[in-house]
């Protein structure tokens, strides 16, 4: 289609019966342009930031594989996407100007001739949500890493994950997946992220805390260079620095560098240890063989497990069994569903360490209970189950 | 991605309905209609044989303009898939929600 004239936009105005006078002497002639019927456009509503962060240079991007929902990603944060549709038609128009940005740029002409770039009746919206961290454990658990000795990295045919590969895979931010692997205590084991088997992570655990003992050193002050010398000819430097690092606060005094010991930690850990053995101890024979396990100076205590293992206060004698949070399902109710499913009631106190970590930005413990659960009196204390029944 | 060079700044149309083509073919070249100001910033739209009156409205939650790479398709179930770039940003749009005003009249002779 031709171009549209001044004289055939006045001759419009007049037939519209609209004053000249009264309007601004700029006019827009829209049109459709070539693409605007393909559909290769859509629109994204950004939550407050993102635009910032756009116009700053910075990306957006989206992750997820075929069989799941797509996020968005900024640096630091993870939306989900969801389409929303109006009941209006929605028309992008490149270049087209506001009264304002008329009336400061007085030289501007007299006919605009604009094209639609494209339209819609939907957008995609964003809603803030917990990055999908589980299967970055997942992942790295397929192929633990089990020292240096092990047969099993020369031969193994399981996939080994790199940074970019990670970042391809795991539908989160780049800085809320860098920050999950310190805290699984992950580390890069030529170039590929790796965590450490279990069994290997207590011997090396163990090699610590027995020199640690033998020196007499005190736990908040284990310095790294001895140990790197003792035990350097045991396993990989590497490999000894980094289980100071997942077990201790490195600080430098003086130049020198030093471990504070992360007590809870390694009773933690010890714990672990002695209850993936079985399906429950007697927890009075249990805490009496923690107590021993552990290093000199520790102190065992039963909330240094929580999220790790459950106590049975209703069998005779009380029980304790392995219970990891990082082992049940991601979603909400999923997680709900399995804990009803170990448990039919649950005081919030018991319940608190297994659902903290679905907690939304400023969602708390209790919202997550008014959801989910249904509460009720049970010898004088209030208990949860669930809202529907078990199968 | 955002990209380095500073993004444009579009405009959002929002209208009731459908737009159709006058024509029965192609939407693509064909024009929508004239679009003034009054000179207090009341946004009025010529289109067809209706006059629109609209406002300006900033946006309280910006878009981004977002262009697949790679051909069209269409978003699948689970969601966008595939790689976008953002073409632009919008943050003023022109909301017209009143009725339309029908003009009435017989077709002018061609100037």
């Amino acid at each position: 289609a031709a171009m549209r004239s001044r004289a055939e936009v006045d001759a419009t105005l007049q037939t519209a019966k609209l004053n000249p006078a009264e309007l601004l002497p700029a006019v827009h002639c829209l049109s459709f342009g070539p693409q605007a019927g393909g559909g290769e456009c859509c629109l994204l509503q950004l939550e407050p930031g993102l635009c910032a962060e756009l116009e700053a240079g910075r990306s957006l991007v989206i992750r997820g594989e075929k069989d799941e929902h797509a996020v968005l990603c900024s640096k630091d944060k993870t939306y989900e996407m969801k389409i929303a549709d109006t009941s209006n038609m929605l028309l992008f128009v490149p270049g087209c100007k506001t009264p304002e940005e008329l009336n400061a740029d007085q030289a501007s002409c007299n006919i605009i001739h604009s094209q639609i770039a494209g339209f819609s009746k939907n957008y995609w919206e964003l809603r803030r949500c917990r990055p999908k961290l589980k299967k970055l454990r997942k992942l790295l658990m397929e192929d633990p890493y089990e020292g240096p000795d092990s047969q099993k990295d020369q031969t193994s045919t399981f996939s080994k994950y790199t940074t970019e590969d990670l970042l391809s895979l795991i539908q989160a931010s780049e800085e809320e997946i860098l920050h999950q692997l310190q805290v699984i205590d992950a580390c890069k084991i030529e170039g590929y992220w790796r965590i450490l088997d279990f069994d290997y992570e207590m011997k090396l655990l163990n090699h610590v805390t027995q020199l640690i003992d033998s020196e007499s050193w005190p736990l908040s002050k284990v310095p790294l260079c001895a140990c790197l010398e003792e035990l350097g000819s045991l396993e990989p430097r590497e490999m000894i620095e980094h289980i100071l690092l997942s077990y201790g606060r490195k600080h430098v005094d003086d130049g020198e560098v030093f471990f504070e010991m992360h007590e809870d930690k390694i009773c933690r850990a010890i714990a672990q240890m002695l209850l993936q053995n079985a399906i429950k101890f007697n927890l009075s024979e249990f805490e009496e063989v923690w107590q021993q396990s552990v290093p000199e100076g520790m102190t065992t205590r039963l909330d240094q497990l929580q999220g790790l293992a459950l106590v049975d206060k209703s069998s005779r004698p009380e029980t304790i069994f392995l219970l990891k949070v990082e082992d049940l399902p991601e979603d909400n109710q999923e997680r709900f569903n399995s804990l009803f499913g170990i448990r039919e009631k649950w005081t919030e106190v018991d319940i608190t360490p297994y659902i903290q970590d679905l907690c939304a930005e400023k969602q708390t413990v209790g919202a997550l209970l008014t959801k989910y659960a249904r509460s009720s009196m049970l010898n004088g204390v209030k208990v949860y189950n669930s809202r529907r029944p078990i199968s | 991605s955002g990209g380095a060079g500073a993004l444009a700044q579009w405009v959002l149309l929002e209208l009731q309905g459908e737009v159709e083509p006058r024509q029965s073919g192609e939407l693509a070249g064909s024009l929508l209609g004239d679009l003034h100001y009054t000179c207090e910033g009341v946004p009025v739209l010529i289109v067809g044989h209706h006059i629109l009156y609209g406002k300006v409205v900033q946006l309280e939650k910006p878009f981004a303009v977002l262009v697949k790479q790679g051909g069209a398709s269409q978003p699948s179930p689970t969601g966008p898939h595939g790689h976008y770039t953002v073409t632009a940003l919008i943050k003023t749009k022109l909301l017209f929600k009143t009725r339309p005003k029908p003009i009435i009249t017989h077709v002018p002779k061609k100037v």
